[in-house]
């Protein structure tokens, strides 16, 4: 993935600091290293592109319940397995409507398996609406309100952006409640891994020797578990009575269980090479103190590196939490994750009745490619001194 | 700076502003998770010279000798594995920095700086030329806020750059410019004895004769004592008084600059020296090879370590190790044959 955005070709356009600084001397020269790492990282427009996707899911699962246009849980038996809702601009009449519409429906009973299908109801449009007021919700468990991002005015027009499942629930606005908790179990999946790696590979990095021999096996040992069974066997094994916040908390420290690995190594890593570099010695010999090197000269410049391993440890996280739960060991209903709405697809007979059950899955792909991209990106432009 | 002028007029010899006697390093070289030694690399062995106040010192030798180890032991970058560094800085009571721990190596640190070879892996990227060159003002609480930066202003003066650069950042820098911001770091604190490893030898030919002028202008301003590493003759014989020649962790030949380029007394510098460029095209045919591999210092040879390449050995190079003689003139040599040699130098 790495080659890929290195290859855009601005080589000859925007080099490293050293040329660009040649050409730029005067804006550059004073250039902090934040703002050299942001010119290296904006010539990866792969890596730029995702960095908005990533934001934006990251919004979306912070304001779940505003960005959602219906309650995720409104169930309705009339509204089982109804195909993702058509978007118009041209009403029967071939006019154009600027603001887009759906049209009603109207429900036919089939006379030969009397089963109710439905069909658009063209003299009626529903105009998508910007700050609708639609299902209550609390923001954040808090805030009282009904105002939706989007949605149609009227509570029983059906306006299901990617369908609905069996209990006729929106799956977008499932969709959207679960970016917040799949989003989320990564961060702080991550965030743990992030504590205990920082901590053992910079014992491992800094003391070296025996110490670090140890530890090393240690990691490769825990490295070469497979991991699904592991996670299975652990996940498995959590109280089936727990309440949605302890499974969830608990899922999280199973999976940064095996996260901490990778984290420990760049850590170890990047404190070897720096033991190394003579601008510590350097350091050392003018009298600076042992804490004043770790935090003034060590920690900034490995911080990036760091941010960059943890970009790209998310979605392993995000694609262990869907398979735990698709595999019902994970969160469990009455959460809402992608892995919990995939549970729903298991079937071939729905999924062939309902194709659009598949969709929480595309949200994966799309997160995981992205942060991946995302991680790649900000990989590169950790170090914008190299070249 | 002003109070070793004086003493250096005052005396006739000049004082020893550094002793180092019987230096040695040795790194394990350990196999397995329990670290079993399996080995030493000398990296230094048993290394004796002297330093005297004002000159300036070479320490040269072929690659792996031990040049940077030695260098970073004299500044306790490294902890010596056995001998004395006797520092006398003049003004106070001579130390034995070996021994020095903590606070009292802190205190040194003061009086002996050091110039890095690489001056790009030795400045942080991430720190202006204010916090690179003030990093050891403000270790020692020497000066802060607006003093800091008229120091360091002053610093930046010395060396030939412009105060106003003072907010950029190293990336900013030519190779040249870099090592003169190592030099600026090196001397805020007025240190009086500056290790220099190899200070030029990473930067472009068109400005090592430039940062050479700066070094030797520096010295003469500050009194500095120098030593000079270098595996550069050419740059040896024209900027130091002395030279220490080191083969294999050890001191092989200590001499004043003139008396080991005219009349080498030690076959390893003789070798050394043909290799350097004449300007009679004539003399390059005596370029003597050195064949073979450069000692091991984890398996040095048996006797003088030299032994293996040297045109000149007998079989009492290979049994015994010569000691570091003082010859008859004074210079010391370790080499079995020294006296009866008559070896080539340049010129
Ligand atoms: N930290 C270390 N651990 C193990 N061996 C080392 C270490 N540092 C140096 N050595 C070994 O000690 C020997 C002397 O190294 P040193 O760097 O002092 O040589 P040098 O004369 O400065 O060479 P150069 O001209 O290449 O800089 C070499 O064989 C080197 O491999
Ligand atoms: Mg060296």
């Amino acid at each position: 993935m790495s080659d890929k955005t290195a290859a855009v070709p601005t080589d000859s356009v925007t080099p490293g600091p050293e040329r660009l600084a040649l050409q730029k001397r005067v804006d550059l020269s004073v250039a902090s290293p934040s703002y050299l790492m942001w010119l290296k990282f904006r010539r990866h427009r792969l890596a730029v592109a995702s960095a908005v996707v990533v934001i934006m899911l990251y919004v979306i699962a912070a304001f779940a319940e505003f960005i959602a246009p219906h309650d995720p849980e409104k169930q309705n038996a009339l509204n089982a397995y109804q195909s993702p809702t058509q978007i118009h601009f041209f009403d029967n009449s071939g006019q154009f409507h600027l603001r887009p519409f759906v049209f009603g429906t109207t429900s036919v009973r089939n006379p030969d398996t009397f089963e109710l299908e439905f069909a658009d109801d063209t003299t009626v449009r529903h105009p998508i609406r910007l700050l609708v007021r639609g299902d209550p919700y609390k923001m954040w468990g808090v805030f009282q309100s009904d105002i939706h991002l989007f949605g149609v005015a009227d509570p029983d027009a059906k306006f299901f952006l990617l369908g609905s499942d069996k209990q006729g629930r929106d799956l977008f606005s499932r969709i959207v409640y679960g970016t917040r908790i799949s989003m989320s179990i990564g961060l702080v999946g991550v965030l743990l891994s992030f504590v205990i790696g920082i901590i053992i590979g910079g014992i491992s990095g800094y003391f070296g020797g025996v110490v670090d021999i140890v530890l090393q096996r240690v990691i490769e040992f825990v490295r070469s578990m497979p991991t699904i069974p592991l996670w299975l066997g652990l996940a498995a094994a959590l109280p089936s009575d727990w309440s949605i916040m302890q499974i969830y908390f608990s899922i999280t420290i199973i999976l940064s269980l095996i996260g901490w690995t990778g984290l420990a190594q760049v850590v170890r890593g990047r404190a070897l090479a720096l033991r190394e570099e003579d601008f510590i010695m350097a350091a050392r010999l003018s009298g600076t103190s042992q804490t004043r090197i770790i935090l003034r000269h060590m920690v900034p410049s490995f911080m990036s590196h760091i941010i960059a391993a943890l970009t790209l440890a998310v979605p392993e996280m995000i694609i262990a939490e869907t398979a735990l739960s698709f595999l019902g060991l994970g969160l469990r209903f009455p959460a809402i994750s992608w892995g919990v709405l995939l549970q729903e697809a298991q079937n071939l007979r729905s999924v062939a009745l309902a194709p659009w059950l598949l969709a929480p899955g595309g949200m994966v792909v799309i997160s995981v490619l992205a942060l991946n991209f995302f991680g790649d990106g900000l990989r590169d432009a950790a170090d914008p001194y190299r070249n | 700076m002003t109070d070793t002028g004086p003493t250096a007029i005052k005396t006739t010899v000049p004082r020893r502003i550094l002793d180092v006697r019987g230096l040695s390093k040795h790194f394990p070289v350990t196999v397995g998770i329990l670290r079993r030694e399996v080995a030493k690399i000398r990296a230094v062995d048993d290394v004796t010279f002297h330093v005297h106040a004002g000159e300036t010192l070479g320490l040269v030798g072929e690659s792996g000798c031990g040049k940077t180890t030695t260098g970073r032991c004299l500044l306790r970058a490294l902890d010596p594995t056995a001998g004395e560094i006797i520092f006398d800085p003049g003004d106070v009571e001579p130390v034995d920095v070996a021994a020095l721990k903590g606070k009292a190596l802190k205190v040194l640190r003061q009086d002996m700086q050091m110039v890095f070879q690489d001056p790009f892996s030795s400045l942080n990227p991430r720190w202006t030329l204010l916090d690179l060159v003030g990093e050891p003002l403000v270790a020692y609480g020497v000066s802060r806020g607006k003093a800091l930066e008229t120091r360091v202003a002053e610093l930046l003066r010395s060396v030939g750059l412009r105060p106003e650069y003072m907010r950029r950042y190293p990336h900013a820098f030519s190779g040249g410019e870099r090592q003169r911001i190592g030099i600026a770091r090196a001397l805020a604190l007025n240190p009086k004895l500056v290790v220099a490893d190899e200070p030029v030898s990473a930067l472009d030919v068109s400005v090592r004769a430039q940062t050479l002028n700066l070094l030797a202008d520096l010295q003469e301003e500050l009194s500095l004592t120098y030593i000079f590493i270098s595996h550069d003759l050419s740059v040896v014989q024209h900027i130091c008084d002395r030279v220490v020649v080191m083969y294999s962790g050890r001191v092989v030949e200590v001499a004043d600059t003139d008396d080991l380029f005219s009349a080498p007394l030690h076959p390893y510098t003789e070798a050394l020296l043909s290799a350097v460029p004449k300007p009679n095209p004539d003399a390059a045919k005596n370029r003597i090879v050195l064949k073979g591999e450069i000692a091991d210092p984890a398996n040095a040879p048996s006797g003088c370590a030299f032994h293996p390449r040297c045109t000149y050995a007998k079989d009492i190079c290979r049994q015994q190790a010569p000691p570091l003689t003082t010859m008859e003139s004074g210079r010391e040599v370790r080499c079995h044959l020294a006296a009866e040699l008559t070896l080539a130098g340049v010129n």
